[in-house]
């Protein structure tokens, strides 16, 4: 996260990772139709020749923080999402997108066939935040399981029995279509914040109430769906605010 | 993996999350010239591009024959410097577009650049007429700015100048605005692109740096211990030689009876004592002579010598051998073979266990050949400078033949390692150390010579040694006084 009281930004920087082929790019893409035109930029995407991500994709999207209060009144929100290129050779490149990451998507193939890819992933995942000093317990994180409209998938019951025994939120999508694309974006959104308001108290730093920001961005992204719905079309997992435990 | 690697230096946040952008690093200069050249062609009005910082970018301009002819009177000329700097250093406030009016009834609009959402830079388009303006009638504050200026003069250069509806220069700056844009994403991208690009391969070098050093490490620390290896195997064979010598010593002299007569039966076993005693001093006296060849400290009396007389030696030493196995023993030798440098003795030792192992795996009725010839190692059809490196090359090849069991291909590359043995089973047919074949390569090498292993047809093993001819025919290299 960077926040800059000069120019009234805070930026926040979201990962999309997973194994090759599990549809990270697919997920920025339909985030960037499902948005409005004044909310995202250009989805800039560094790709080889046959369509493989090379370095990183990068969806910009950015709203105004309209109707908070104090000092959070007029700053722009600036969500930088991420992909990571999925194909084992590029290590050395997913290490450096995922530097300074403030919360992890990570977007898991459902097909059976790709059950050790998306694990292999994960360890690779972790390992690289391991190298730098980081642990995946700080790190902000939903699971999407993608592609639940092709056959032999990992059933919904499966699913729901493996995200009630995990504490990340799991959510079923088919990025391709759209279905799950936002649902796992705000719940990562939501997760992201409610840390970095515990860590930063950004109610009180910038004066944006954790329970204002996910209607606020669907408004401004022109998102119509109900916010508390998508959230609770998760698995399993936690995505209770930790303001709330505490309190 | 070590935690504390330090990160690598380029990161992608400070790309593309804070990075901000500039026009000048993203386009190029010529280019955006001729960007607003183009407009300006196609429409007639004066487009100037400025960066955050107020340097000129791009400027197409062609200036108007009414700016012209006010510039040829002195306050006139004052009037428009002010104005144009009035115009050059004005921000395009808070809704990025604001309208400067010119004393001669034309307009500047400045309208902001964006890109990514921030402000990058502002384009200046104009002077121009709004269409609004009352036709050709040169205003009063035209006509009072100097006492020189003709009214019927200013009137028709008026005419002239470029006129436009407000919204017109609205989307003509707008359409600008986003062909800019376009330009900017894919300078953006490229940039981007490049310095992931470097980054990536800096972090792989990182990457592949610490894997180097580890390995160089294990490398150092086997090297370390393969050496104490050496010296533990100096060091036991030579303790273990002593009480030998003694073994050996007494078992003999109870075998010669200098203790008394032996009955038959007492003598076999003391000979068996002795036999094994001394097969045993060879096998330590093999592990010193590696131990030796290892450390670099084996000690070869090198001179001139003829290689024939040591092959002769070797195979009426093996003739015995050969003729209990029914082994048909064969030295071949060319008339023409020159001397080499070579330890005798230490030759003798090479070819006697060549011989030794042809014979151990070739069946009776077989035959091995020990064959020299004179060759001329050129370097296969590597014939560059023949005429100079012939003469260095003169090589003497000495082939140890055997129609034996032969040796698997993938097997070959190991028989030199110490203690190999192609059959290691606990139940294997031939006999050996295994120590062998790796002395004798590296007593081939203390020579300056070869050893490789060719299959003879239909079968069997040609074990191939090439020695350099003896220096007579090199100069030594020149010693530097």
């Amino acid at each position: 996260m960077q926040i800059n009281f000069g120019g009234r930004e805070i930026a926040l920087k979201l990962v999309y990772y997973g194994p090759a082929l599990s549809g990270k790019t697919t997920n920025l893409r339909s985030l960037h139709q499902l948005t409005t035109e004044k909310s995202r930029g250009r989805l800039m995407t560094l790709e080889t020749k046959d369509d493989r991500t090379l370095f990183f994709d990068m969806l910009p999207l950015s709203f105004k923080a309209e109707g908070s209060t104090g000092n959070g009144g007029g700053m722009t929100l600036r969500l930088k999402i991420f992909t990571v290129p999925g194909q084992v050779l590029h290590a050395s490149t997913r290490r450096l997108v995922l530097q300074g990451a403030d919360g992890i998507a990570f977007i898991a193939d459902s097909q059976i066939s790709e059950t050790e890819h998306n694990a292999a992933s994960f360890l690779d995942l972790r390992q690289n935040l391991a190298e730098m000093s980081l642990s995946l317990k700080q790190m902000p994180m939903v699971i999407q399981f993608n592609k639940r409209d092709l056959p032999r998938v990992r059933s919904d019951e499966e699913l729901a029995a493996l995200a009630g025994r995990g504490r990340e939120p799991v959510f079923r999508a088919s990025a391709v279509n759209g279905p799950g694309v936002l649902e796992t974006f705000f719940g990562l959104l939501h997760l992201t914040w409610d840390k970095l308001e515990t860590e930063h108290h950004l109610a009180q730093m910038i004066g944006i109430e954790p329970s204002d920001l996910l209607p606020m961005a669907a408004r401004q992204l022109g998102v119509t769906a109900d916010v508390d719905a998508m959230l609770a079309s998760s698995l399993g997992g936690k995505l209770r605010r930790s303001t709330q435990v505490v309190a | 993996m070590s935690n504390e690697a330090a990160p690598p230096p380029v990161s992608v946040e400070d790309l593309v999350l804070d990075g901000r952008v500039r026009i000048e690093d993203l386009v190029d200069r010529e280019g955006l010239d001729e960007l607003c050249r183009s407009f300006h062609a196609l429409f007639g009005i004066a487009v100037r591009i400025y960066s955050n910082e107020g340097a000129l970018l791009a400027d197409a301009t062609g200036e108007q024959e009414l700016c012209a002819y006010v510039n040829t009177t002195l306050q006139g000329r004052k009037a428009c410097a002010s104005t144009v700097g009035g115009v050059k250093s004005l921000d395009a406030g808070e809704r990025g577009d604001v309208t400067h009016p010119c004393f001669t009834g034309a307009i500047y609009r400045v309208i902001a650049l964006e890109y990514d959402g921030r402000r990058v830079g502002r384009m200046i388009v104009g002077p121009f007429l709004p269409s609004s303006a009352s036709q050709n009638e040169p205003p009063k504050s035209l006509l009072d700015v100097d006492r020189g200026i003709d009214a019927e003069q200013a009137r028709s250069l008026l005419a002239k100048m470029p006129r436009a509806k407000p919204e017109t220069v609205t989307r003509i700056a707008k359409h600008l605005q986003s062909a800019l844009d376009l330009i900017l994403f894919s300078g953006h991208k490229a940039h981007v692109t490049n310095k992931m690009h470097l980054a990536s391969v800096r972090e792989s070098y990182r990457q592949l740096e610490e894997k180097t050093t580890r390995l160089q490490e294990a490398f150092d620390r086997l090297k370390e211990l393969d050496k104490l290896k050496s010296s533990f195997l100096a060091t036991v064979s030579h303790e273990l030689r002593t009480p030998l010598t003694s073994i050996i010593g007494y078992s003999e002299m109870l075998s010669e009876g200098l203790a008394g007569d032996l009955r038959p039966e007492q003598l076999e076993f003391v000979k068996t004592i002795h036999d094994k005693g001394e097969q045993l001093l060879s096998l330590i006296m093999g592990l010193l002579d590696l131990g030796k060849l290892e450390s670099g400290t084996m000690r070869l009396a090198m001179r001139p010598i003829r290689i024939d007389p040591v092959l002769a030696e070797v195979v009426s030493t093996l003739t015995p051998t050969a003729r209990k196995k029914g082994v048909n023993l064969v030295l071949d030798v060319a008339g023409d073979l020159v001397e080499l440098r070579g330890d005798p003795e230490r030759l003798r030792q090479v070819f006697i266990n060549l011989v030794e192992n042809a014979l151990k795996f070739t069946p009776a009725t077989g035959s091995v050949t020990l064959r020299a010839r004179m060759i001329d190692d050129t370097g296969g059809d590597e014939d560059d400078g023949l005429a100079l490196m012939a003469p260095t090359r003169s090589r003497i090849e000495v082939q140890v033949v055997d129609t034996g069991i032969g040796i698997p291909a993938r097997e070959k590359p190991k028989v030199f390692d110490a203690f190999y043995q192609v059959d290691s089973s606990s139940t294997r047919e031939y006999g050996g150390t295994g120590l062998g074949l790796s002395i004798v390569k590296r007593l081939v090498e203390a020579h300056s010579g070869d050893i490789r292993i060719e299959d003879n047809s239909p079968k069997g093993t040609v074990f191939v040694v090439s020695l350099p001819q003896a220096a007579s025919r090199l100069s030594e290299a020149p010693r530097v006084a």
